[in-house]
């Protein structure tokens, strides 16, 4: 409390000063994630993906921890196509498929670990292409899914190391740290800044500050409608653009703080199903949720 | 999707090949299955969030209207919700008690949303057509103004001034809307005008 007599708006609640950019803290970026797809896991359809989902990212916050921390190749924004090249970024895969090696999961999906383990310099080059492109073959989801969680541990901890105050909004639906695309939004609860919305990339994590009510595809105001399953109350909603026809999935962690921007994604699967039937494109990118 | 052919070997090897969900080609196409009989009895609900001004005085803070249903896609839309726009740089999201009370302001079953004439010494209000209303506005302006317009002052130079009458425009309307109402209001000679509500 101000001792002052003088009056200090200061002191009124609610007046928000959001930073553009928010870092992700690696090691507590995938405990949370881990943590959050375990407790989804528990009453979800789709539990067992979940609980799969959760021992990966677990994983991924233990080589976040373990392996040497990368050196930055430069000021933001990373240049991706240059980290394709990266023999740092070439031992992730190596390290998070050895580790997954341990974790429980379908017939189908080891076969996928064992073949990225296994792969040669040209085909784990061409895994890692893909997933730093933001773009995964249809055909073969599960073998990028494990080359993406390596990806995403390797420049989560570049993106740690990035100047938060350096980055600068560039075009719509691009990470200021990568690049990259995002995987949902989230209209944060945080004490002193309620109601603002952060993009969160799908890929290293950086959250990013976009005007409410904003397409994350193409920028545009118009036409900007919000949908989710049966209620309008839902704390997971499609924001729809009819400017370019696509949708992203925005979080209201106002009513919920616990929400993770991907691992609800993944959970909200539901809601990807429903969407399928209108005609929009799914913006949103999510290497474990391919497809649809 | 077509098939990367240089491909076809590692393709083979981790079991993929086929268009595939992310959960089908893992091998959680059960789990998946399980969710689509599961939303199938589901309606998709849809919410529209519009940017818009407080109308209720000249700091013109920025407010977002929540509505059910989409008016732009021809259904009807209902009203639900008012907060202050965290974006907006007036306000930063926050609201005084009467701009956070705007939705029953806007919903009020007594609000005026058609014009109304009470005669004079009548106790009755009767409602009157637009052009009635405008017709009595009218007519009633010009008669003040042919009565008490003053053309000249003492030295003779012509001044036009007509301070019997005054004008108190909103302070919600845009830039033009206050332009145009200013150039209206002043080139009649009306010297009472304020822009701006103060409530």
């Amino acid at each position: 409390m101000s001792r002052s007599a003088e009056p200090d708006p200061g002191m009124i609640g609610g007046v928000a000063q959001p930073d553009f950019a928010r870092l992700p803290d690696p090691v507590a970026l995938f405990q949370t994630r881990a943590r959050r797809f375990a407790f989804l896991a528990q009453s979800s359809r789709l539990g067992p993906y979940l609980a799969f989902l959760g021992e990966l990212a677990a994983l991924q916050a233990r080589l976040a921890a373990a392996m040497p921390p990368p050196v930055l190749p430069g000021p933001a924004p990373l240049d991706r196509a240059a980290l394709a090249e990266d023999p740092a970024l070439q031992a992730t895969p190596a390290a998070l498929c050895a580790g997954a090696a341990d974790l429980d999961m379908p017939g189908p999906a080891r076969l996928a670990l064992q073949a990225v383990t296994a792969a040669d310099a040209q085909d784990r080059r061409w895994l890692l292409g893909n997933v730093l492109s933001d773009r995964i073959p249809e055909d073969s989801a599960a073998p990028h899914l494990f080359a993406a969680a390596a990806v995403q541990v390797h420049l989560a901890r570049l993106a740690a190391q990035l100047d938060a105050k350096s980055l600068r909004p560039s075009a719509p639906g691009c990470c200021p740290s990568c690049g990259g695309r995002p995987v949902t939004s989230t209209v944060t609860g945080a004490q002193g800044i309620e109601n603002i919305r952060y993009a969160t990339c799908a890929t290293c994590a950086t959250q990013w500050n976009v005007v409410r009510i904003t397409c994350l595809c193409c920028g545009s105001t118009k036409g900007i409608s919000y949908r989710s399953a049966e209620t309008t109350e839902a704390m997971v909603k499609a924001e729809c653009c009819t400017e370019c026809g696509s949708w992203v999935k925005i979080l209201y962690a106002t009513k919920n703080p616990t929400l993770e921007a991907l691992a609800d994604d993944v959970a909200s699967l539901g809601l990807d199903l429903m969407m399928k039937e209108t005609g929009l494109t799914r913006g949103g990118f999510n290497p474990f949720l391919v497809g649809y | 999707m077509t098939i990367d052919l240089s491909r076809r070997s590692f393709l083979k090897l981790a079991g993929a090949g086929v268009a595939a969900t992310s959960l089908g080609a893992m091998g959680f196409g059960a789990a998946e299955a399980a969710e689509v009989a599961h939303v199938r009895a589901f309606k998709l609900a849809t919410m529209t969030e519009t940017r818009n001004t407080c109308t209720y005085c000249s700091v013109a803070c920025g407010i977002i209207l929540y509505a059910k249903g989409d008016l732009k896609a021809g259904e009807t839309a209902e009203l639900v919700h008012v907060e202050g726009d965290a974006d907006h740089p007036t306000n930063r999201g926050t609201l005084c008690p009467k701009g956070a009370a705007i939705k029953d302001f806007a919903l009020s079953a007594t609000r005026a949303v058609k014009p109304r004439y009470r005669a004079p010494g009548g106790a009755a209000w009767q409602d009157i057509s637009w052009d009635q209303a405008f017709d009595k506005i009218a007519r009633a302006i010009k008669d003040d103004r042919d009565a008490n317009l003053i053309e000249t002052n003492d030295q003779g130079q012509v001044v036009n001034r007509w301070k019997t009458a005054g004008f108190l425009a909103a302070s919600g309307t845009t830039n033009e809307t206050a332009w145009t109402t200013y150039k209206v209001v002043r080139s009649l000679g009306m010297v009472a005008f304020d822009n701006q509500a103060r409530v």
